[in-house]
């Protein structure tokens, strides 16, 4: 692996790592003589089962890349040889993937879609029209960039075509092969331009739909089956692209550039632009009259809207039933203009946390929710504290609801999910929101879990102890002393802080933290959770299978109290640092 | 009911690892005896398949020790297994993930479960591995596959003959580890008596007969765990001889 930080070839200074993939690690680099940025793909030796084979392969590539030129396609500038390490270097590309635009904000705009399918379509005609032909055989929204401009870049060219002929041989999962074309599985199909055709329809039925071919129905559907609101031209591309039967697709990329330019006109959408521009002279006078009247309709129609907005939060806050209750949270976040206010999200949240005092929050909900608040992020986002706050609020939800399994890590695998929503509350509120520095700390705790197995199995866990500990003393302080809090949150809290101790104690003392402080934190547990148990009904205190979960949890983690205290102590027994 | 049970494996005669993992356990519970039975082909870059399908195996192990064998099995039902397996399945799939990620190879796993009690079997399944049940009456399969070939038979774009021939025969429409998502199939039904289930990976039955496949396994011919155990490695032989170049592994359950 490269060193961050040192001098590649006398004039690459590398200055961050960007990629990762199976055999190689991308990195950031500088030349600071010309203080331009580039990327630079490093393939190692001991990433790859045949090293020579592959190396030759990539001189072949390279080569042949490095005669490439086109806009939408990353130069080749330089390659580097050496014993272990094969270094490409390249242009350096600002922007996300794809792939990262349609995880954060679903399907994709119909315009940019179409103009992106544009740009696809003239680098894989340049690359189909070398001699021999290029075939990129792995178009995919991972690999394609969105610059800053909104212009697209294709990225990770050249290592696709060996990667994906070893594997396909043997068993294979969709999930891995993308949207592979029916001819390139088994081996044994020729692949040709009309291959990288089918991928591209696949990729633009998933930009527009925002549905991945490759996941359940595994199908590609009309587009208009999805949304009734999408052109039927596109519909058509799309069709033809994605045949089973290479003779029924696009015979070239010309040839389907020729529909995408003229969809328009296949739309009738042009002969209506016509007709509209002859009205709109008598139209204007009379637009003119209408405006007065028009923005006082308006007035009356946001007004309507907040009307029914109200109405729906007013009527959720009092409907009993569950189902009805999250319907009409549902209808209000749909109301025109309003799927940027937080309220609606707030009550659904709260809907999912007291559904019927189970204390579960389940996997289908918690989709249903991140599919609302993905949908409808731009609107929130808008204001950032309400997105902050939505964000805030379901990292809670997760972190101390949600059920993932019935196994002992679930606690941990709930941290985990929720850090991303810490992540974005922190990254998106402004210094006046109450909860900031919480959400800092909970995403802290969170990766800390995270990240802690494959730190100690490189070992370099050393000095993450203590801040994980004032994180939990921080949270512990806030939250455990908050009556206002549910019982169920503050007794997950104090497991939380309870299992760490028990299983951190001899990593808490390595880091300098003295015993006295660990007694002090397990004192405070214990204090508040024999309170609560003391005020637990004797009834409930036998058969405690048949009780409701938050009764489980208080009596285990009461049960476990003194081993943990025993834990501390032990930790701190020995002589020498354990 | 009473279990006879039998399982085998073979690397087979091309590959340098088994990827394939299983496990198959009878417990004593409240409500009579119960059988369970996991079979997981591994599949994945730079030789770690194994890794996920052990995963999956030790998960479905741990679900026994610290759920099924502490509960009071008078209150199984299906949607309590539905559930709990879902989450195990979900779980481990997140984990195989983050494993695979920082690893940087993809790795993943079928999966394919039986529980059988007195009154119910329930059956959970994730790819391309398979429960078959042999009865008197004949055999069926219990299973859906997971598969680009399975799905295009249903939708009527080819026919079983060339789904067995297609060269995307191997490919899975989802798997554990290696998909975003993953949606597990599941299967309850009424257990036969004096009938054989049996559990395995493709590489057992891409190239054996399914009437070979019943002549050898069928009830009446698996009477002891030492002709059980003779009956599967003959096919395993024979499969072999054919040329499978997967690993092969089976596991038969025989009820009485």
């Amino acid at each position: 692996m490269l060193e961050i930080g040192s001098l590649v070839d006398g004039k690459y200074r590398i200055l961050r790592e960007i990629g990762h993939g199976g055999m190689s690690i991308v990195y950031m680099a500088i030349n600071e003589k010309v203080n331009k940025t580039w990327a630079i793909k490093e393939v190692r030796r001991d990433g790859v089962i045949d090293y020579e084979a592959v190396k030759q392969g990539l001189i072949v590539e390279t080569d042949l890349l490095k005669k490439l030129k086109h806009a939408h396609l990353p130069s080749i500038v330089d390659v580097i040889e050496n014993e272990d390490t094969f270094l490409i270097v390249m242009d350096y590309i600002e922007g996300n993937s794809l792939e990262k635009t349609l995880l954060e904000y679903g399907a994709q705009s119909q315009e940019n879609v179409l103009d992106w399918a544009k740009q696809l379509c003239d680098v894989l005609g340049y690359l189909h029209s070398r001699t021999p032909a290029i075939i990129y055989r792995d178009l995919k929204p991972a690999n394609i960039m969105l610059k800053p401009d909104g212009n697209i870049m294709v990225i990770d060219f050249g290592t696709a075509r060996e990667y994906k002929e070893k594997n396909l041989a043997d068993t294979t999962c969709l999930g891995t092969v993308g949207y592979a074309a029916p001819e390139q599985f088994g081996g044994k199909g020729q692949t040709d331009g009309r291959t990288d055709i089918y991928c591209l329809g696949a990729t633009l039925y998933h930009l527009v739909t925002g549905l991945n071919p490759s996941e359940p129905p595994y199908e590609i559907k009309p587009i208009r089956e999805v949304n009734p609101m999408l052109m039927e031209g596109l519909e058509k591309i799309i069709q033809k692209c994605t045949q089973r039967n290479p003779e029924q697709r696009y015979q070239s990329c010309a040839e389907m550039l020729y529909d995408l330019e003229n969809i328009k006109q296949d739309n009738t959408f042009m002969k209506k632009q016509k007709i509209k521009m002859g009205t709109f002279i008598a139209t204007a006078a009379c637009s003119l009259l209408l405006c007065v009247s028009g923005i006082s309709l308006n007035v009356m129609a946001s007004q309507m809207a907040a009307d029914h907005y109200e109405n729906f939060i007013n009527d959720a806050g009092k409907q009993p039933d569950y189902n009805e209750k999250i319907s009409l949270y549902k209808q209000a976040v749909a109301v025109p203009n309003k799927a940027g206010e937080k309220e609606a999200y707030i009550g659904l949240i709260q809907c999912y946390r007291d559904n019927n005092n189970e204390h579960v929050f389940t996997i289908d909900e918690q989709a249903e929710l991140t599919r609302l608040i993905k949908n409808n992020k731009e609107n929130l986002m808008s204001n950032p504290q309400n997105y902050a706050e939505v964000c805030f609020e379901t990292g809670k939800l997760i972190w101390y609801y949600y059920s993932y399994g019935n196994s002992q890590d679930n606690q941990i695998t709930r941290m985990i999910t929720a850090v991303d929503w810490f992540e974005d509350a922190y990254r998106n509120c402004n210094d006046n929101f109450a909860y900031k520095n919480m959400a800092e700390v909970y995403r802290d705790i969170g990766m800390f879990y995270r990240d802690i197995n494959i730190n100690t199995v490189e070992a370099s866990d050393k000095g993450i102890y203590k801040p994980f500990f004032e994180n939990l003393k921080e949270l512990l302080e806030r939250v455990g002393s908050d009556e206002a809090e549910s019982d169920m949150v503050r007794l997950e809290l104090y497991e939380i802080c309870r299992s760490a101790l028990q299983q951190y104690a001899t990593k808490f003392r390595g880091e300098d933290i003295s015993q006295n402080e660990l007694i002090v934190m397990h004192n405070q547990i214990t204090t508040y959770v024999e309170k609560m148990y003391k005020a637990l009904p004797d009834s409930k205190k036998t058969d405690i299978g048949s009780q409701g979960k938050d009764v489980q949890l208080l009596v285990s983690t009461y049960d476990l109290l003194p081993s943990t205290l025993e834990s501390i102590q032990l930790a701190y027994s020995s002589q020498k640092e354990i | 009911m009473n279990y006879l049970v039998q399982a085998c494996t073979d690397i087979g005669i091309a590959k340098r690892t088994n990827q394939d993992s299983f496990m198959a356990k009878v417990i004593n519970t409240s409500s009579g005896r119960m059988m369970i039975a996991v079979m997981c082909d591994g599949m994945g870059g730079l030789e770690k398949g194994e890794v996920a399908s052990a995963t999956l195996v030790s998960a479905f192990n741990r679900w026994i020790e610290e759920v099924l064998v502490k509960m009071n099995t008078e209150s199984l039902h299906e949607n309590f297994i539905r559930q709990e397996w879902t989450n195990l399945i979900l779980e481990n799939n997140e984990k195989i993930k983050i494993y695979g990620k920082k690893c940087g190879v993809s790795l993943g796993t079928t999966v394919t479960a039986i529980l059988l009690t007195d009154t119910l079997y329930y059956v959970v399944n994730v790819g391309d591995t398979r429960v078959y049940e042999l009865s008197r009456q004949g055999q069926r399969i219990i299973t859906k596959d997971h598969t680009v070939v399975h799905k295009e038979v249903e939708q009527g774009l080819i026919t079983e003959e060339q789904a067995h021939m297609d060269p995307r025969r191997s490919v899975l429409l989802q798997c554990v580890g290696a998909s975003e998502k993953v949606y597990p199939d599941f299967f309850f039904g009424v257990p036969i008596q004096n009938a054989v289930y049996m559990l395995c990976t493709d590489g057992f039955r891409h190239e054996i007969l399914p009437e070979e496949i019943y002549h050898y396994l069928q009830p009446d011919n698996m009477i002891n765990q030492e002709v059980m155990k003779n009956n599967i490695l003959t096919l395993i032989e024979l499969d072999k001889q054919r040329n499978e170049r997967d690993n092969i592994s089976v596991i038969t359950v025989r009820t009485y």
